[in-house]
């Protein structure tokens, strides 16, 4: 998979391209608003991660841009800005997704994968993951050949653990993506353990091999075996 | 109590004038006395002069009887041993008007016939008397005219003059530096008053900009700090994914994870505050409280149980006000989250929502918060408490732009929060 991240806060790239890179995803990076266009007219990527002030230019126009090139890539804003009317008027600009900085990389990886998910969308739209098998249009998961009755947020929690698969995840990430923008409101991540331990209880009930590894008790991962 | 400052003149100008009247009324009664009175006696004395010149000559004592009984005013009398003109007040009794009447008599030793006789002149008062006193109601009635035209031209010059100076008052007293920025004051021609509203102008107009540039300060340095935190977040998020780290380490590694969720977060509520300072939410629609409050009930349920506490519901059906949808969303979920983080083990939280009132009670510290400090920003009542003083300042800033109203109050160990629409 291949996205463009167009940001001028080199820091930030490199931190979305090292954390994206054991997960087969080849990053570009554009620092400014001339080599986003220089990129975006060039090449096709899967995913565009726009960041919407530029040091030369707005972001907006190299959406504006994009469509205008009748490109289909997927486009992520990421931006400071959470003004409602910006996000709309993103959205409108034909933006798929928009993430408000600051944000936890874990969150971006499930976001960009939903995305993709959804531009290469070809009527089978499942995610396998060894005897576990999610159909996201059913909202439905099969563990080798039983159904599984999981609420909402178990299976929001289940594919952001399978999404970030053998990456280490902070309660607090788990909680971000669990309660939006709420979570960063909250005293504590209490509910996040409750969460956890119960997908872990009904994935062991229903036969499935134990993936959810705790990180000395404070954050978890996802591992294949 | 204070008065008004007209009215505080016309005091004085009372007082001085009912001084004036008490004082200069009788002593100018007294004063024309006298001056009448010297009148008489210079009138006495030319009777007694003109008497004695022309009078006294043809005269002999047999004709005393005689001109005794035909003067009326004028007599000659058995010599009573006075020595030089002597005037004084008597009374005569008046057959006429059958009363007593005063006179002025002015008496003085004459020579009849080489013998000695008192010579008694005497000159009605009455009419002199009446000449004073309505001298003196006209002096006073002039005087009253006087104060009535005092009392008129204050109060018309309270109306005209002072005038711009009341609407300057008023107009300050109306302006608040976060709503209004400018103010309309009245033309003078006055010039204290010009000054005065030069001066108003001039100082509304610093303020108003100081406040403003420290708006945008606050609004600026929390953009900026969004993408530091950014940074600080990604990076600690990749630190975490090392294979090497050893408990201890992830352990600095989580608190940081939690700090810096709370650094967001304060980051977060800072910049909700400019916003709604700026007034970047004004649409202001119907809203269906019902629908805000039953869309965030299943999150907080699910982060009260970890404190294993109760939230209860009573909804009156299809609460509707006029407000901005998304600023009375974040009042609902701050309100609680403010139940929720300041409740105890096994405690409860109440949510009722009437025609005119929303109100959230909960258990908590087993005393009254200070009612007065509770809705200031980075007021901490509970210093335990993870939360960053600015929850309940939000909320009371939602309530205030809306003209809604909100009471604290302790009652049956619960800590209740109504918000009056």
């Amino acid at each position: 998979m291949k996205i463009l991240i167009i940001e001028d806060e080199t820091d930030i790239s490199g931190s979305i391209k090292d954390y994206l890179k054991s997960n087969d995803i080849h990053c570009e990076i554009a620092d400014n608003y001339q080599k986003a266009l220089d990129k975006i007219t060039m090449y096709d990527y899967d995913c565009i991660l726009l960041d919407l002030m530029l040091p030369d230019g707005d972001g907006f126009d190299v959406l504006k841009k994009l469509k205008a090139l009748g490109k289909t890539d997927g486009v992520i804003i990421i931006s400071a800005k959470e003004m409602l009317e910006t996000k709309i008027e993103g959205f409108n600009l034909g933006a798929d997704d928009y993430l408000t900085k600051p944000f936890h990389l874990s969150e971006l990886l499930v976001r960009i994968q939903a995305l993709v998910r959804r531009k290469n969308f070809d009527g089978n739209n499942r995610i396998v993951f060894n005897e576990i098998e999610i159909d996201l249009q059913a909202k439905s998961v099969k563990i080798g050949d039983t159904k599984v009755e999981f609420t909402r947020k178990e299976l929001d929690l289940l594919l952001f653990l399978i999404g970030n698969r053998n990456k280490v995840l902070s309660k607090g990430a788990i909680a971000e993506h669990l309660s939006g923008d709420m979570a960063d409101m909250l005293d504590n991540y209490d509910f996040v353990y409750a969460h956890i331990k119960n997908l872990k209880k009904k994935l062991n009930e229903s036969g499935s091999h134990d993936y959810i590894k705790s990180v000395y008790g404070i954050g978890y991962k996802w591992e294949n075996g | 109590m204070a008065k008004k400052l007209l009215n505080k003149t016309l005091n004085y100008y009372f007082i001085y004038a009912l001084v004036i009247l008490m004082s200069i009324g009788p002593a100018f009664y007294f004063i024309s006395n006298i001056l009448f009175e010297d009148d008489a006696d210079e009138d006495l004395q030319v009777l007694k002069i003109n008497f004695n010149r022309f009078t006294v000559k043809k005269l002999n004592a047999d004709d005393i009887a005689t001109w005794n009984a035909i003067s009326k005013d004028v007599k000659i009398e058995n010599f009573n041993g006075i020595k030089k003109d002597t005037l004084f007040d008597l009374s005569f009794y008046d057959s006429l008007n059958r009363e007593n009447e005063p006179f002025r008599v002015l008496q003085s030793p004459i020579k009849i016939d080489n013998q000695w006789y008192t010579f008694s002149a005497r000159m009605n008062m009455v009419g002199k008397e009446n000449l004073v006193l309505s001298t003196v109601f006209l002096f006073i009635s002039l005087l009253l005219l006087l104060i009535v035209g005092f009392f008129i031209i204050t109060k018309i010059i309270s109306k005209t003059i002072w005038h711009p100076f009341y609407v300057a008052l008023d107009r300050i007293e109306r302006f608040e530096i976060d709503k209004n920025t400018n103010i309309e004051l009245a033309e003078s021609s006055t010039e204290e008053f010009e000054r005065l509203n030069a001066a108003i102008q001039n100082l509304i107009e610093k303020n108003t900009l100081i406040y403003k540039s420290q708006k945008e300060f606050i609004e600026n340095a929390a953009h900026e700090l969004q993408t530091p935190i950014a940074i600080f977040k990604g990076k600690l998020d990749l630190l975490l994914q090392r294979s090497d780290l050893t408990k201890e380490q992830f352990e600095i590694l989580d608190n940081l994870n939690t700090t810096t969720a709370k650094l967001t977060r304060l980051n977060k509520n800072l910049l909700l505050l400019s916003k709604i300072e700026s007034n970047q939410y004004h649409m202001p629609e119907q809203v269906v409280l019902n629908d805000i409050i039953i869309s965030q009930i299943d999150f907080f349920k699910e982060q009260a149980i970890a404190k294993n506490i109760t939230i209860s519901t009573n909804l009156q059906p299809n609460i509707v006000v006029n407000a901005n949808a998304f600023l009375s969303e974040i009042m609902i979920k701050n309100l609680f989250l403010n139940a929720v983080n300041h409740n105890i083990e096994n405690g409860k939280i109440m949510v009722m929502l009437k025609e005119k009132s929303l109100v959230f009670s909960n258990t908590g510290m087993s005393s009254p918060l200070n009612g007065e400090k509770l809705f200031e920003r980075f007021s901490k009542v509970d210093p335990s408490s993870k939360g960053n003083g600015l929850g309940l300042s939000i909320v009371k800033k939602i309530v205030d732009i809306n003209s809604w109203g909100i009471e604290y109050r302790f009652e049956n160990n619960l800590h209740v929060f109504e918000i009056h629409f």
